[in-house]
C-alpha cells in the first residue's frame, strides 16, 4: 500500500527518483527540490519487473496527484536498481551461450578449480555449468606467459565453432583464451571475425580481455560467460524500460546501480551486465553516504535484515571496500563489487532443536510463503518473528502496513513444539533463546566484516535497516560495544533511498606483474596514466568532465607467494616511490593481519583506477521540530532483555516522534513497516533529518 | 526430551541457550583462525589448496571444534595435544607455544604436517589448546617437497619433530627456530608459514580466553564437556539409522612403492546400538615404502568414511568419535612400528582405508553407498637448485574423478577421498607465472568414468611442458590398476596413465613410485575415473545423450554400456533402437 511519509503538500520540481526492484517489493523514494523525501512500496511483479516499476511510479503519481507524465517529466535524475541479473542467475534462465576457448582448455569453466563451499556436503552436485561442453569449442593459437604469441590464431576453428553455434541457436558468445590478460590479440582477432560471420548483435559477444582482464583463466572465463549469459535477458529489458519511461515523459535516460556501489548508463552496461549482480543491495553504499553527515561519523556498519537474510556492509572513513570476488548462486564473477556479507538470519529464519538436543536458528528460512507461524499462512515451524511476538515486541493483529495479521497463539504453539518442549524451557524462555542465538549470528556477521578486516566495531555506528533490522539494532550494537545506533526512518526502503545519494563509478583494472623493488616508478606511472585516460573517456561519454570527475589510484600488492592481495591506495597525482608504497602496504597489512614481514619481497599484481562522476549533492530539508512531548500509544508488557526480563514499557507510534524529541529506554517505536526496540540504558533522539539515534550506555570496563 | 539428557550427567545444570551460543562461538573462532591462516601464509599449498586445519581441543586434547582444512585432518587433533601433555604435563604454562610433527613420538599424522599448539590458560587454569596443522613446503629428507617416494625409513622423509617448546613463556626460542629453518629447502616459505600458524593460533587463544573470562572458567569447561556430549549423541543417532550387524570388506593397494605386490586392508565394521567398531585385524603387515598409515591417519580415515555417510552438519569432534572404536593391530599397514616410512598415507593409504570402510558400510546400507574415487596420481616437480630460486610444484590438476552417489554423478577431476574435494586447484595461468612450465592441455578424459545410473567423475587429460631440468617425485597410485569401484551395479573407473616425452622425441611410461631427475620434458597424465552407482541401463537417456554430445562418453560406449543409441549427427536419441538395446540388456542380465 503506497503512502507518503509525512503531509501531502505539492512537490517542488525538479526531483530525483530511486526505484529498487527487489524479490518481494518494488520500492521507490522521491526527493524533491525542497529536500522532502517520500517513499512508496508495491509488490514486485517477478514475471515482468518493469511492470512493478511502472506500478510504483503510478502509485506515487496518484498519491502526489500528478499524472505519470508530470511525475517523470519533472524528474531530473532517475536511478534504478534491479534484481533482474541476480534472479536470472538464481533461476537459471539466462541465454544459450557459446564459449570459445584455447584448444586444450575447454573445461576450465566446469572444473571450477574444484572449489566446494562445504566439502562435507559431498552428496550435493555442483550447480549446472552455464555452458554445456558441446558449446565450449576450441580455437588454435597460443599466447605464452610473457604475452608473446607462440602459435598463431587459427580462424578456421572459429568458423567451425560458429557453424555449431548456429545449429544450436546460440544467443550470445563468450571468448576467453589462455593468457589473454597479457595480450588480447587473439581475442580481438576472434571479435573481428565474429563481427563478419556471426549474425548476432556484436554487443552480445563478450571478450574476457575486455570484461575483466585479470590473471586466472577460471575466474576470467566464468565472469565472461556470466556476462554473455545475462546480456540477452537483462539488456533488452533495461532498454525497453528506458523506452517505456521515455515515452512517459522521462527526459534523461535512467542510471543503473552497479555491484561496485556506483551508477552507470544503460548504454555502458549493455556490454557489461555482469556488473549488475549486486544492483540493488550495493545502493546501500549511497544510503550510508546519506547518513554520514547526520550521524556525524564516516564509520558506519549497516545491517539490512529482511525476511530471510541479513546483508552486512562496512563503511570506513567514508569508503566501502570494493573487491572482485563475487559469488552469486554458486557462480563466480570477478566483477567489482562492494563487500557485502550475507547470512541466513531474518524475521522468517527458522529455529529448532537437532537430534542431539542443541538449539539452532537458521540458516533455513520460512520464506514469504508460508512465512512465520504467526502469519497463519500454514507455517508451523518457529521463526524469529514468532519469538518477537511472544516476547511482546510485536503486537498481535495488523502487521507490515496491514498486509498481514499476526496470531500470538500460533506463534506460541510453534515455539512450544519446535523448541521449548525439547529443551524443557518455558515458551517465553525459548523465544528469548531464539533471539539470543539469531542475534549472535548477526553479531558474528558484523564482527566478520569488521574485526577480521582489521576494524574495531566500537568505532562504528551501527545502522540497522530493512523491515526486521531496527528490532535487533540495540542488542547487537550493545554486544559489539558500539556507542551509537542510527535507525533511518526509511529503513524499509534503505537501498532505494541510497540510490539518490549514489555517484557514477567505474573500476578499471590492468594486470601488472612485477616485484616492487624491481619496478621503475615511470612504468607504474605510465600504467596509471593509461587507466586514468580510459576512466576520463568513459565518464565523458556519460556527461562528466572537469571538476565533476574524480579519479583514484590503487595497487594490488602481496608478499611473494601469497594468493590474496592487499589493495593499497596511492595519491592521485602519483610520485610515490617504492619505499613509500612499501610503507603504505605494510601499514595496511599490519592493520589487517597484525604483523608484517620486514624484509619480505612485495609483488605487484594489478593496477586499478576508480573513476567517479560526481552528482550534485542532494540537500535534505529539515523537518519541523517538536513542540510538545510525545504521548505513548499504550504501555505494554515486553521482554526487554535477558538481564531485565519482562517489564511494562511505553509504546510510541512512529509519527508521534519528531525532531528534537529525546526519550530514555526501554520503549518501543512502531513504524509503518518496522518496530524499533529501545533498550534500557539507550537514549533515543530524533535528529534534524527525522531519523532515530540511539545512544548506548557503554561499560568502559 | 528431559533437561537431564543435555548434560554429561544429570547434576550438570546446563542452560541450553548458553550452550548453543558457546558452541557457535567456538566454531566461529576456528573459522577466524583459518581465515588468518589462509590470507597470511606464503606457500601456495595453503593459499591455493587449503592444506591446513585449525582446531580447538579441551585441556586433555580432545578435539572440540574444527574448521577449514581437508577432511583427512579430521581426527588427528586430539593425538597431537595428548602427546604434548604426555611430554610436558604440569610444565605447560601461559605463553608457551609447541610445535610437533612425528607420527610415532608426537601424535602426528604424517611428517610434513606440522602442528602449532598453543595452550589456553585463564586464571592459571589450562582450559584447552588452539592448534593449526599445516603441510610444510619442505622439511628436508630425501626429496624436495616432502614426498620421498624412495623412503624406506622415516628418517629418509625429513626432520622429525617430537613435541617441542617453540615459544617459552612468550619468548621465541631463536636457536630452535633457526634449526627448523635450516632443515628446509625452502626456509623463506617455512618462515612465513610458521608465522601465519603462530598468528592464527594466537587469535584463537585470545578469543577463547575472552569467552572464558566472560562466562567463567568453570562454566567454559562445563560447556565444552556438554558440546562433546552433544557430538556423541548426534553421531550415535546417525549410526542408529544403519541396521545392526557385522559387515566385512577388503581393499588393496598393488605396490609397496618398489615392486608389484598386493597389500590388503581388511575392515570389519560392526554396527550396534548407535556405535561402530572398525576392526582392521587381518590387514597385511607394514610395507617397505612410504604408504603405511600412522595410527592417527587411520583414525582420521575411519572418521571421514563414517561421517561422510551422514548429514554434512554432523559435529566432527572428540565427542562424536566416542561412538567409534578403531582396532588397528600394531605392525600392520594401518598402524606400523617405527621406523616405517609413511608420508604418503594421507592420500594413499587413507584412500584405501576409506574405501574399505565405505565398502563395508555399503553392505549395511546400499542406498547411501558411495562409489569408489579414483586413486591419486598427482606427483611433484621440484627444480631451481643451483641456478635459480628453488621451486616445488604440485601437479594438483591431475586429480582423479570422484565416485557417484545416489542422486549425483561423480565429480570430474576432483581428488582423493582424503580431501572430499577440499583441494582447490590453481589456475594454469598462475602456475605459468610462478614456475618454468607451459600447459598444453587440461580437459576431461573421455570414457574414463565408471558407468552407472549415476556415472563416476571423469579423469583429466593433462599435458605440461617443464622447461628446466627438475626432480620428479612420482606418486602414481591410480596408475595401472583401476581404482574407482562401482556400486549397486555401477562399474569401475579407468586407471590412470602417465607418459614422459623428452626433447629428442623419446618417451617412457612414468614409474608408479620413485624419485628421478630429468632434463626438460613433456608430461602427459591421464588421471583415473571414479566409479558409478546403479545399473547404467537405468541412466536417464537424456543424460547419456548429453554426455555423448559433451564428448564425455563415446557413441560406442553409449550403446554398449548404457544401451542408448543416437542419431548419426549425435544430436538426438534413436528411441526405437535404444528401447531394443535396453530390453536385450535387461534380458541378458536375468
Amino acid at each position: 500500500m503506497p503512502t507518503p511519509a509525512h503531509g501531502d503538500t505539492a512537490l517542488a520540481a525538479p526531483w530525483r527518483i530511486g526505484v529498487d526492484v527487489g524479490g518481494t517489493f518494488t520500492d521507490m523514494v522521491l526527493a524533491d527540490a525542497s529536500g522532502r523525501i517520500q517513499t512508496f512500496k508495491v509488490p514486485s511483479v517477478p514475471a515482468d519487473p518493469s511492470e512493478g516499476v511502472v506500478r510504483v511510479l503510478q502509485a506515487a503519481a496518484d498519491t502526489c496527484q500528478l499524472s505519470l507524465k508530470s511525475l517523470l517529466g519533472d524528474c531530473n535524475l532517475f536511478v534504478h536498481g534491479s534484481t533482474v541479473a541476480t534472479n536470472t542467475m538464481l533461476e537459471g534462465k539466462g541465454a544459450t551461450v557459446g564459449l570459445i576457448t584455447t584448444r586444450g582448455f575447454r573445461d576450465s569453466l566446469e572444473i571450477r578449480r574444484g572449489f566446494r563451499e562445504n566439502q562435507w556436503d559431498h552428496r550435493k552436485p555442483f550447480p549446472p555449468v552455464l555452458v554445456p561442453r558441446y558449446l565450449r569449442l576450441p580455437v588454435g593459437g597460443r599466447i605464452d606467459r610473457n604475452g608473446d604469441e607462440i602459435e598463431p590464431f587459427t580462424s578456421e576453428d572459429l568458423e567451425t565453432a560458429i557453424r555449431e553455434f548456429r545449429i544450436e541457436s546460440v544467443e550470445s558468445i563468450a571468448v576467453a583464451l589462455i593468457n589473454s590478460f597479457l595480450n588480447p590479440a587473439h581475442e580481438q582477432a576472434c571479435m573481428e571475425i565474429l563481427r563478419n560471420i556471426w549474425d548476432g548483435d556484436p554487443d552480445l559477444i563478450s571478450l574476457s580481455s575486455e570484461i575483466m582482464p585479470i590473471m586466472g583463466e577460471y575466474e576470467r572465463t566464468s565472469t565472461t560467460v556470466i556476462n554473455a549469459y545475462l546480456a540477452p535477458r537483462v539488456v533488452p529489458y533495461l532498454k525497453e524500460l528506458n523506452t517505456r519511461l521515455a515515452a512517459n515523459g522521462l527526459a534523461r535516460p535512467f542510471l543503473l546501480v552497479q555491484s561496485n556501489g556506483g551508477m552507470t548508463s544503460v548504454e555502458r552496461i549493455a556490454t557489461r551486465p555482469v556488473n549488475l549482480l549486486l544492483s540493488g543491495p550495493a545502493a546501500g553504499v549511497g544510503a550510508l553516504h546519506a547518513y554520514r553527515a547526520a550521524s556525524m561519523t564516516d564509520n558506519l556498519i549497516s545491517m539490512e535484515i529482511g525476511g530471510t537474510s541479513c546483508d552486512v556492509m562496512l563503511m570506513s572513513e567514508g569508503k566501502v571496500p570494493v573487491h572482485d570476488e563475487l559469488m552469486v548462486a554458486e557462480y563466480h564473477a570477478a566483477s567489482p563489487a562492494v563487500n557485502i556479507h550475507t547470512i541466513g538470519a531474518g524475521g522468517g529464519t527458522i529455529a529448532g532443536v537437532d537430534d542431539g538436543g542443541m538449539l539452532f536458528v537458521g540458516p533455513r528460512g520460512a520464506g514469504a510463503i508460508p512465512g512465520p507461524a504467526c502469519y497463519g499462512l500454514g507455517g508451523s515451524e518457529p521463526t524469529v518473528t514468532d519469538a518477537q511476538l511472544i516476547l511482546g515486541r510485536l503486537r498481535e493483529g495488523p502487521y507490515a502496513d496491514g498486509s498481514i495479521s499476526l496470531n500470538l497463539k500460533l506463534a506460541e504453539i510453534a515455539v512450544e513444539r519446535g523448541v521449548a518442549d525439547h529443551l524443557n524451557l518455558s515458551i517465553e524462555d525459548a523465544a528469548a533463546g531464539i533471539l539470543r542465538v539469531v542475534e549472535q549470528h548477526l553479531l558474528l556477521a558484523v564482527q566478520r566484516i569488521s574485526i577480521e578486516r582489521g576494524h574495531d566495531p566500537r568505532d562504528f555506528t551501527l545502522v540497522p535497516a530493512g523491515g526486521a533490522g531496527p528490532m535487533h539494532g540495540a542488542p547487537v550494537g550493545r554486544a559489539l560495544g558500539c556507542r551509537r545506533v542510527y535507525i533511518p526512518r526509511h529503513s524499509g526502503v534503505f537501498c532505494a533511498l541510497g540510490m539518490l545519494y549514489t555517484d557514477v563509478r567505474h573500476d578499471i583494472t590492468r594486470v601488472f606483474l612485477s616485484t616492487l623493488d624491481d619496478t621503475e616508478p615511470r612504468d607504474i606511472e605510465a600504467g596509471f596514466l593509461q587507466l586514468e585516460a580510459d576512466a576520463h573517456e568513459i565518464l565523458a561519454e556519460e556527461g562528466f568532465t572537469g571538476t565533476a570527475v574524480h579519479v583514484a589510484r590503487e595497487l594490488d600488492l602481496s608478499y611473494s607467494g601469497q594468493q590474496w592481495v592487499v589493495r593499497v591506495a596511492l595519491d592521485a597525482n602519483g610520485g610515490q616511490g617504492s619505499a613509500e608504497i612499501r610503507k603504505r602496504f605494510e601499514q595496511e597489512y599490519d592493520r589487517l593481519y597484525g604483523h608484517t614481514q620486514p624484509d619480505g619481497v612485495i609483488e605487484i599484481s594489478n593496477q586499478r583506477v576508480v573513476g567517479t562522476g560526481l552528482l550534485p549533492e542532494l540537500t535534505v530539508g529539515a523537518s519541523e521540530h517538536a513542540i510538545t512531548e510525545p504521548v505513548p500509544l499504550e504501555t505494554r508488557s515486553v521482554y526487554v532483555s535477558p538481564e531485565i526480563g519482562w517489564q511494562d514499557i511505553p509504546v510510541f507510534a512512529g509519527d508521534a516522534l519528531r525532531p528534537g524529541h529525546m526519550l530514555d529506554g526501554p520503549l518501543l517505536v512502531e513504524e509503518r513497516t518496522t518496530t524499533v526496540l529501545v533498550e534500557s540504558g539507550n537514549r533515543l533522539q530524533v535528529d534534524d533529518a527525522d531519523n532515530l539515534i540511539l545512544e548506548l550506555q557503554v561499560n568502559e570496563a | 526430551m528431559s533437561r537431564s539428557s543435555l548434560g554429561a550427567s544429570p547434576e550438570m545444570d546446563i542452560d541450553p541457550i548458553s550452550l548453543a551460543l558457546t558452541q557457535n562461538r567456538l566454531d566461529d573462532i576456528c573459522r577466524q583462525m583459518g581465515w588468518v591462516m589462509a590470507r597470511t601464509a606464503r606457500s601456495p599449498i595453503f593459499s591455493d589448496s587449503h592444506d591446513f586445519s585449525c582446531f580447538i581441543t579441551d585441556q586433555e586434547g580432545t578435539l572440540v571444534s574444527q574448521a577449514d582444512g581437508i577432511p583427512i585432518h579430521t581426527g588427528g587433533g586430539g593425538f597431537t595435544v595428548a602427546a604434548i601433555i604426555r611430554v610436558f604435563g604440569e610444565e605447560i604454562t601461559e605463553g608457551d607455544v609447541f610445535v610437533s610433527s612425528d607420527p610415532y613420538a608426537a601424535g602426528g599424522n604424517h611428517l610434513p604436517d606440522w602442528v602449532i599448539s598453543r595452550p589456553i590458560v585463564v586464571d592459571n587454569k589450562l582450559i584447552g589448546f588452539t592448534c593449526n596443522r599445516a603441510h610444510q613446503s619442505d622439511i628436508g629428507g630425501g626429496a624436495a617437497g616432502t614426498y620421498n617416494a624412495r623412503a624406506t625409513e622415516i628418517w629418509h622423509e625429513g626432520i622429525r619433530l617430537p613435541p617441542l617448546r617453540l615459544v617459552e613463556q612468550g619468548t621465541m626460542r631463536q636457536d630452535l627456530w633457526r634449526l627448523l629453518l635450516l632443515n628446509s629447502r625452502t626456509p623463506d616459505l617455512m618462515d612465513g608459514d610458521l608465522r601465519a600458524m603462530l598468528g592464527s593460533t594466537r587469535i584463537g587463544v585470545e578469543r577463547v580466553a575472552g569467552l572464558a573470562r566472560e562466562i567463567g572458567v568453570k562454566t567454559t569447561v562445563k560447556f565444552i564437556a556438554a558440546i562433546l556430549d552433544h557430538g556423541e549423541r548426534r553421531l550415535r543417532s546417525a549410526l542408529r539409522t544403519l541396521p545392526a550387524g557385522h559387515y566385512e570388506s577388503i581393499e588393496y593397494t598393488h605396490t609397496d612403492c618398489f615392486e608389484e605386490v598386493d597389500i590388503a586392508i581388511r575392515a570389519a565394521v560392526t554396527i550396534d546400538k548407535g556405535h561402530a567398531t572398525v576392526d582392521f585385524t587381518g590387514s597385511d603387515r607394514q610395507m617397505r615404502g612410504f604408504k603405511n598409515s600412522s595410527l592417527v591417519n587411520t583414525h582420521s580415515a575411519v572418521y571421514l568414511a563414517i561421517t561422510s555417510y551422514f548429514e554434512a552438519d554432523l559435529p566432527r569432534n572428540g565427542g562424536a568419535f566416542r561412538a567409534i572404536d578403531v582396532i588397528a593391530p600394531l605392525g600392520t599397514v594401518v598402524n606400523p612400528r617405527p621406523p616405517a616410512p609413511l608420508s604418503m598415507c594421507t592420500a594413499t593409504i587413507a584412500h584405501e582405508i576409506g574405501h574399505s570402510v565405505w565398502k563395508a558400510m555399503a553392505v549395511a546400507d546400499a542406498e547411501r553407498a558411495c562409489a569408489g574415487w579414483g586413486k591419486s596420481i598427482h606427483g611433484i616437480t621440484a627444480g631451481g637448485t643451483g641456478t635459480s630460486a628453488p621451486w616445488v610444484m604440485y601437479h594438483w590438476n591431475t586429480l582423479s574423478g570422484s565416485g557417484a552417489v545416489k542422486g549425483r554423478d561423480g565429480f570430474n577431476q576432483f581428488g582423493h577421498i582424503g580431501t572430499l574435494g577440499g583441494i582447490t586447484m590453481h589456475n594454469i595461468e598462475n602456475y605459468e607465472q610462478r614456475y618454468p612450465v607451459q600447459f598444453m592441455r587440461q580437459e576431461f578424459r573421455r570414457d574414463s568414468a565408471g558407468s552407472g545410473k549415476f556415472r563416476g567423475g571423469t579423469g583429466i587429460d593433462y599435458e605440461v611442458v617443464i622447461n628446466e631440468k627438475a626432480e620428479y617425485s612420482f606418486r602414481g597410485e591410480g596408475l595401472i590398476h583401476p581404482s574407482g569401484y562401482g556400486t549397486n551395479g555401477g562399474t569401475i573407473g579407468e586407471p590412470g596413465q602417465m607418459t614422459l616425452t623428452f626433447d629428442d622425441g623419446t618417451h617412457i611410461e612414468a614409474p608408479q613410485y620413485g624419485v628421478e631427475t630429468y632434463a626438460p620434458l613433456q608430461m602427459r597424465a591421464l588421471s583415473p575415473g571414479g566409479g558409478g552407482w546403479g545399473n547404467p541401463f537405468d541412466r536417464d537417456v537424456e543424460h547419456v545423450l548429453r554426455d555423448t554430445r559433451d564428448g564425455i562418453v563415446s557413441p560406442e560406449a553409449a550403446e554398449a554400456v548404457y544401451g542408448v543409441a543416437l542419431s548419426a549427427d549425435l544430436r538426438q536419441i534413436n528411441l526405437d533402437k535404444t528401447m531394443k538395446l535396453r530390453d536385450q540388456g535387461t534380458t541378458a542380465d536375468t
